[in-house]
C-alpha cells in the first residue's frame, strides 16, 4: 500500500489501521497526533481506523517540554 | 510617526512602541489595547523567558508571571531572564527583576504557584491571554480547559529535543484537546531527551509574536494551525487542525463563567 505520510510517499506492506502502521513506524500511541485525508483519528479510533491505498496521514507527536 | 504623541503614556513607552505603529495594520488604538492588556505567562522556563522579554519589551502593560520552581544552574542554558546570583531564586522574582531592568513602566504579578483546579480561576480571571509556557501534561490540559470554558485566548507551546510547536487556541474551537487528546501522561523530560537553547527560546518567541498579533489585531494568528519546527531536520510545518466534531472539551462551545468544567472528569 502507498500512503504519504508528512508528505512524503512510502510504500507500507502488511499494515492495514491506523495502529498497525504507528506500531510499525515505532511511533507511540500516546500525545501524538494523526491525521488521515485532513480528518484527526483519535486515539480510541486507531485501531478501527482502516487505512487505503493513497491516503495521505500527517502524524506528529506532541511535543511537551517548556 | 506623530500619532503616539496623543497618547497619554509615559514618554518612555511612547518611544518604545514608534516601530509598531509603522506596522501595517497597527493603529494608535491597538496600541492603547497592548499598554492596556494583561498577560499571564504560566511557566517560567524556556518558553516562558523568551516569551516575557518580547511581550514586555514590546510594551504590553501589565505581565502575571506564575511557577512555583527556583532557578537551578542547568536552567541558565536557555532560561535567559536568569543570571548565576538568581540560582535559587524564586523565578518570578529573578525573572521580576530582569523585566522590570528592561522595562521600569511594567506592572508585574508574581505567583509561585503550580497552576492546579483550585487556583486557576484566582490565578487566570481577568486576563486578556495567557501563554503556555508549562512542561508538564496535567496542567496543560487544565489550560486548554480552562481556555475553553471561559473563552480566553491561550497561545500553547512546547520544545524538547530539536522540535518546537506552538498552537493558538482562541476560546473555541479547535483546542488542544482536538488534536492530541489528553496530554496528561505524555511523558517527556529534557533532562532525558535533552533541549536546545534556542529551540525552545524559538518556541517562546513564536508565541511572543502570536499574543503581539492577537492583542494588537493584525495578521493571522495560528488558530486551529499548528506551527512546528525541527531544528534538527531544518524543517517547518503548519498543519491545520480540523475542530472535532465530538470534542469533549470545546465541542459544545464555551459555558458561562462559573460553570467552568474543571477537575479532570475530561482526561482521556
Amino acid at each position: 500500500m502507498q500512503l504519504t505520510i508528512n508528505g512524503e510517499v512510502r510504500t507500507v506492506a502488511e499494515v492495514d489501521t491506523v495502529a498497525a502502521l504507528l506500531d510499525h513506524l515505532g511511533v507511540t500511541h500516546q500525545a501524538v497526533a494523526v491525521m488521515v485525508n485532513g480528518a484527526v483519528i483519535p486515539r480510541e479510533r486507531y485501531a478501527s481506523t482502516f487505512l487505503a491505498d493513497s491516503d495521505a496521514l500527517e502524524i506528529v507527536r506532541f511535543v511537551g517540554g517548556g | 510617526m506623530a500619532a503616539t504623541a496623543d497618547l497619554d503614556w509615559p514618554l518612555a513607552d511612547k518611544e518604545r512602541v514608534r516601530r509598531l505603529l509603522a506596522l501595517p495594520g497597527v493603529r494608535p488604538h491597538s496600541l492603547e489595547r497592548l499598554l492596556a492588556a494583561r498577560v499571564a505567562v504560566v511557566g517560567m522556563g524556556g518558553l516562558g523567558c523568551a516569551a516575557a522579554l518580547y511581550l514586555a519589551g514590546q510594551g504590553v502593560g501589565h505581565l502575571t508571571l506564575i511557577d512555583p520552581d527556583r532557578v537551578a544552574a542547568h536552567n541558565l542554558g536557555r532560561q535567559v531572564l536568569y543570571a548565576p546570583e538568581d540560582v535559587g531564586r524564586l523565578k518570578v522574582e529573578a525573572a521580576g527583576s530582569a523585566l522590570r531592568r528592561l522595562r521600569p513602566e511594567l506592572s508585574l504579578s508574581l505567583w509561585p504557584h503550580a497552576l492546579g483546579p483550585e487556583n486557576a480561576d484566582f490565578l487566570l480571571a481577568g486576563h486578556d491571554l495567557v501563554l503556555d509556557g508549562l512542561d508538564q501534561g496535567v496542567p496543560r490540559d487544565l489550560l486548554n480547559r480552562w481556555a475553553v470554558a471561559h473563552g480566553v485566548p491561550v497561545v500553547f507551546a512546547g520544545a524538547i529535543g530539536y522540535e518546537a510547536q506552538v498552537l493558538v487556541v482562541a476560546g473555541g474551537q479547535p483546542c488542544l484537546f482536538c488534536l492530541f487528546g489528553s496530554v496528561a501522561d505524555a511523558a517527556q523530560d529534557c533532562a532525558v531527551e535533552g533541549v536546545l537553547g534556542p529551540v525552545v527560546g524559538m518556541a517562546g518567541m513564536v508565541q511572543a509574536q502570536e499574543a503581539l498579533k492577537l492583542l494588537l489585531g493584525v495578521g493571522r494568528p495560528l488558530i486551529g494551525r499548528l506551527w512546528t519546527w525541527d531544528a534538527y531536520a531544518g524543517r517547518t510545518r503548519i498543519l491545520a487542525v480540523p475542530p472535532r466534531p465530538d470534542c469533549p472539551v470545546c465541542a459544545s462551545g464555551p459555558v458561562a463563567v462559573g460553570q467552568a468544567r474543571m477537575g479532570g472528569q475530561h482526561r482521556g
